[in-house]
């Protein structure tokens, strides 16, 4: 483009000028070399060797930003900026009105005022003129012109070089324009896309992940991390990243999120490490509080490349991401309350589903016993009168091989009847404290006496000082007979049982617990599940009503009985009983 | 000595006629009721040693039996005979003299009434 003005005449009337202007700064072509050529056209038409423009930094400071192409004094005044009200461009910043200085009128040690390094170097020069680039209301900039080659300016120039500064204004107010409108846009982007996120039925973990990728795609951001103050939401983890974090950020990022965290407003790097900010580091940082009502959930921090396109970013950054962080929070604190709800619909649905399998085993409890007694009273019939057959009949004869057929399996289908019945019938605990340390010894000893206990070794480790307990003895009896017994049957009447008690504590409640192994080659990981239910056995003679009846006795105590298994090895049956205090006592009793 | 007489007590005519024979064999005398009322009626007509009361019975129960015959006579013995356990928790069961849970095998029931007896 300056290759074509270069070709142009060297003297352009003003309108001819102004028109070559304004074409140039309606083109399509980028926004710097717009304003070079403009500055070149003025440079060589005006016969002043600088044209510079001054524009507003990022801390609104007024920076030498263009020159046109032959520009000498560029290179030294681009390493200076000043404030609005300073030095004699400052000076015309803050008036918005142009000033002019030829030979006659530059005052004394002139350089000095206009940037301090060029005192003494700029003696040459004949003639300054300092306009505002300005509209109606605001100032984009400042047009310096500086000439050796000439030394007046006439009033026409100057009329020129105010229609030209409001031109050259004009340009650069189109460009800011554009420059906010991009940023607006893409707020607006991000906000809809995070609106759209947290509306959504994400998990927190995913939701989290998520929030952090649209932030970073759409703020075009090195990475986006997300740290939680504490864990909340079931997360096992409490940053969020996307993005890679570069170690030499690292200490900045903690830095940052620290401050936020303590400060309760966004910061940016710029307030915790300015030296920093205004040196080689080539990042940007801004860290936010997520906040709810009344506490900081964890912190939300952006980081990206000063240079990079990132329109969002810009020096105002912080009101984005607090916007960013303010919806986050809302948006965890809604998944926080919708995964509490799911929760709590989900430990409804699981009571309900409880009680319906209660109501149900209830009424097949009611139903069973009452076959049960339609079914005794005949059995007894049954067996009696055959009893009766038996004392009649000849030891001797054939018949009375049968009759002991018959009542065989009328003991047998007795006994079912009154386990089936000592199952599903309400037994209310007759509660007594005791001491389970002595009780075990207790049962032990009665059950060992029989021989068949003869090549079981019982090993005891007993916690002395065990709390004691309430319990119903005749009951708990009965559930420590039956695991014991079921040890003996799957060791063959051979091994060894171990026996432990110790404190526990469970669910905020604190228990005494009963472990009882045997090396009996465990369960089949199959069934571990079934060995509960009521009538699961794997016994050919077993009502498969044992360990139903035992963890019902136990649930009835508000214990439990864990099982852990080792296949091939052995299983350990742990009973939990609450420690007797107040509360259960008088539950109990 | 002359024998105990035992009435038992029960709706099922099969385990009357049992422990009639049962109890018979053990040297009693024994006469049969199948409901409460007609219990009550035989006890106002005749002196029984004991009774053996059935509880499921339609009509008059067991307990109520029980709780009428006590009334009466507080000293007559009266021993629960029931396919269930549970009664033995129920308090009003409490004021009979024995409780057995019927069985094909009946060496408890006799062994009960024996030694309510002083036999």
């Amino acid at each position: 483009m300056s290759g074509s003005i270069k070709k142009q005449s060297q003297s352009m009337n003003p309108v001819d000028l102004l028109g070559k202007i304004i074409e140039i700064s309606h083109s399509n072509i980028e926004l710097s070399s717009r304003i070079i050529s403009i500055l070149n056209i003025i440079s060589r038409d005006m016969n002043a060797e600088e044209a510079i423009i001054y524009t507003f930094d990022k801390d609104r400071r007024l920076s030498c930003r263009y020159a046109n192409q032959k520009s000498v004094l560029f290179k030294i005044l681009n390493q200076y900026r000043c404030h609005v009200g300073e030095g004699v461009v400052g000076s015309v910043a803050q008036k918005r009105s142009p000033l002019f200085f030829t030979k006659r009128d530059i005052p004394p040690r002139f350089g000095c005022l206009f940037y301090p390094d060029l005192d003494g170097r700029i003696e040459n020069y004949k003639l300054f003129a300092f306009l505002p680039l300005a509209d109606d209301s605001y100032l984009y900039g400042v047009l310096a012109l500086c000439a050796v080659s000439r030394d007046t300016l006439h009033d026409a120039d100057k009329v020129f070089l105010s229609i030209l500064s409001r031109e050259v204004g004009g340009i650069l107010r189109s460009y800011e324009l554009i420059l906010s409108s991009k940023k607006r846009i893409s707020e607006l982007a991000t906000l809809t896309e995070l609106g759209k996120m947290l509306t959504s039925n994400a998990e927190p973990r995913e939701l989290l992940k998520n929030i952090a990728l649209v932030i970073a795609k759409s703020l075009n951001a090195t990475f986006v991390t997300i740290m939680l103050g504490y864990p909340f939401l079931k997360l096992d983890a409490q940053r969020f990243t996307y993005g890679i974090i570069e170690p030499s950020v690292q200490d900045h990022v903690e830095e940052l999120e620290e401050a936020a965290t303590r400060l309760l407003r966004a910061v940016s790097i710029k307030d915790c490490a300015p030296d920093e900010y205004e040196d080689s580091f080539k990042y940007t940082l801004f860290s936010a509080p997520i906040a709810s009502k009344n506490r900081v959930l964890g912190t939300l921090t952006i980081c990206a490349e000063k240079t990079g396109q990132s329109y969002a970013l810009g020096e105002d950054g912080q009101y984005l991401i607090s916007t960013i962080a303010n919806y986050i929070s809302s948006g965890l604190e809604n998944t926080l309350l919708n995964t509490r709800l799911r929760d709590a619909v989900r430990e409804l649905n699981d009571a309900q589903k409880r009680l319906i399998e209660q109501e149900k085993f209830r009424s097949l409890g009611e139903m069973t016993a009452s076959i049960a007694h339609e079914i005794k009273n005949p059995l007894v019939i049954i067996g009696g009168f055959t009893k009766r057959l038996a004392r009649q009949v000849d030891i001797d004869r054939t018949e009375n091989k049968y009759i002991r057929i018959i009542l065989n399996e009328v003991t047998r289908l007795e006994s079912i009847l009154n386990e089936v019945l000592n199952y599903v019938k309400e037994t209310p605990l007759v509660a007594e404290t005791c001491n389970i340390n002595d009780y075990l010894d207790e049962i032990i000893y009665l059950l060992t006496s029989d021989a068949s206990w003869e090549e079981i070794e019982i090993s005891r480790s007993y916690h002395q000082g065990l709390s004691l307990v309430a319990c119903d003895s005749q009951q708990l009896k009965q559930v420590l007979i039956n695991i014991l017994i079921n040890a003996h049957e799957a060791m063959h009447g051979r091994g060894t049982i171990t026996i432990q008690t110790k404190q526990a504590a469970y669910e905020n409640g604190s228990f005494v617990a009963i472990s009882i192994s045997d090396t009996g080659g465990g369960i089949d990981p199959a069934i571990i599940d079934n060995i509960f239910n009521p009538f699961f056995t794997t016994k050919e003679r077993g009502t498969g009503l044992g360990l139903a009846i035992s963890n019902k006795i136990i649930m009835n105590h508000k214990g439990h009985i864990d099982v852990e298994n080792v296949a091939g090895k052995g299983v350990t049956f742990i009973i939990y009983l609450p420690v007797k205090n107040h509360t259960t006592k008088e539950e109990l009793l | 000595m002359k024998n105990a007489k035992i009435l038992v007590v029960d709706d099922e005519e099969n385990i009357r006629l049992l422990f009639k024979e049962e109890l018979e064999e053990e040297g009693f005398d024994v006469d049969l009721a199948s409901n409460g009322l007609e219990a009550l009626d035989k006890l106002k007509k005749g002196r029984f040693d004991l009774v053996v009361l059935d509880i499921k019975m339609p009509g008059m129960d067991g307990i109520q039996a029980l709780n009428e015959i006590k009334n009466a006579n507080k000293d007559q013995p009266v021993v629960l005979c029931s396919a269930y356990g549970e009664f033995k928790q129920d308090l009003s069961s409490w004021v009979s003299d024995g409780y057995v849970v019927k069985s094909a095998d009946t060496r408890e029931l006799k062994q009960t009434i024996k030694n309510i007896l002083g036999l």
